[in-house]
């Protein structure tokens, strides 16, 4: 993985040119594409709210296997 | 379990100078990873220090995964003493972060943060091209997944543009 302090710098400072990084490079091939451009869609509050929403319901599947081993 | 707009209300309240950084931020960008904590940069001033600790005192705060019994208080002289932490708390797991690999402290991150306006209150969020820099410099071969979908993220926004 690159991460040259040099690059790192030059990227924040405004240049978008990130140093190609194989490893990421492959697991992009997997990014669901269509589920970011929806999200792009949604306001921040309305993603963190979504993030929340989904946090809660593993919370709640969590505690329905615990009860129903018990 | 995480309470983000609680764990976020409750240190404006006690006007924490913090930067949220980590999954949170990914996901207020617009990533659709799941995470399970809070990571935030707080600023390390003696003022903001004792609102830091004021305003987790009251809700237990304690070291995560520490052994039982591990005596530990998180109060401003710890957080003097030490420098990041990981927490649990009644509103869920908090990292509180004085530093961070490839990103420095709060001063250094400042000038790389949006507002993030959520839950009736607005915070400091370190911006997307700073997250992934972060991420990249920290090297840790779990965040390559994420890095990839940041990075995707990124390049969604600026053909948005």
């Amino acid at each position: 993985m690159s991460n040259k302090p040099e690059t790192e710098e030059a990227f924040v400072a405004g240049n978008p040119e990130l140093p190609v990084d194989p490893v990421i490079e492959a697991y992009k091939k997997d990014v669901d594409r269509a589920l970011l451009r929806s999200n792009l869609k949604l306001t921040p509050e309305q993603r963190l709210m979504n993030l929340q929403n989904f946090l809660n319901a593993i919370e709640e599947l969590r505690r329905a296997v615990k009860a129903a081993r018990s | 379990m995480i309470d983000i707009p609680a764990l976020i209300r409750l240190l404006k309240a006690y006007d924490v100078e913090f930067i949220v950084i980590g999954g949170v931020a990914a996901a207020a960008h617009g990533t659709a990873r799941a995470t399970f904590d809070l990571d935030v940069v707080y600023r390390r001033t003696p003022e903001n220090i004792e609102r830091l600790a004021s305003s987790l005192q009251t809700h237990s705060p304690s070291l995560r995964n520490a052994p039982p019994g591990l005596p530990f208080r998180f109060d401003s002289e710890t957080i003097r003493r030490g420098l990041n932490f990981t927490l649990d708390t009644d509103f869920g797991p908090l990292d509180v972060l004085g530093e961070v690999t490839g990103g420095g402290k709060y001063e250094d991150l400042l000038p790389f943060t949006i507002p993030l306006a959520a839950f009736g209150v607005s915070c400091l969020c370190l911006n997307l091209e700073r997250l992934i820099a972060v991420k990249r410099a920290a090297g840790r071969p779990k965040d390559f997944e994420a890095i990839a979908e940041l990075e995707a993220l990124l390049a969604e926004k600026k053909a948005r543009h």
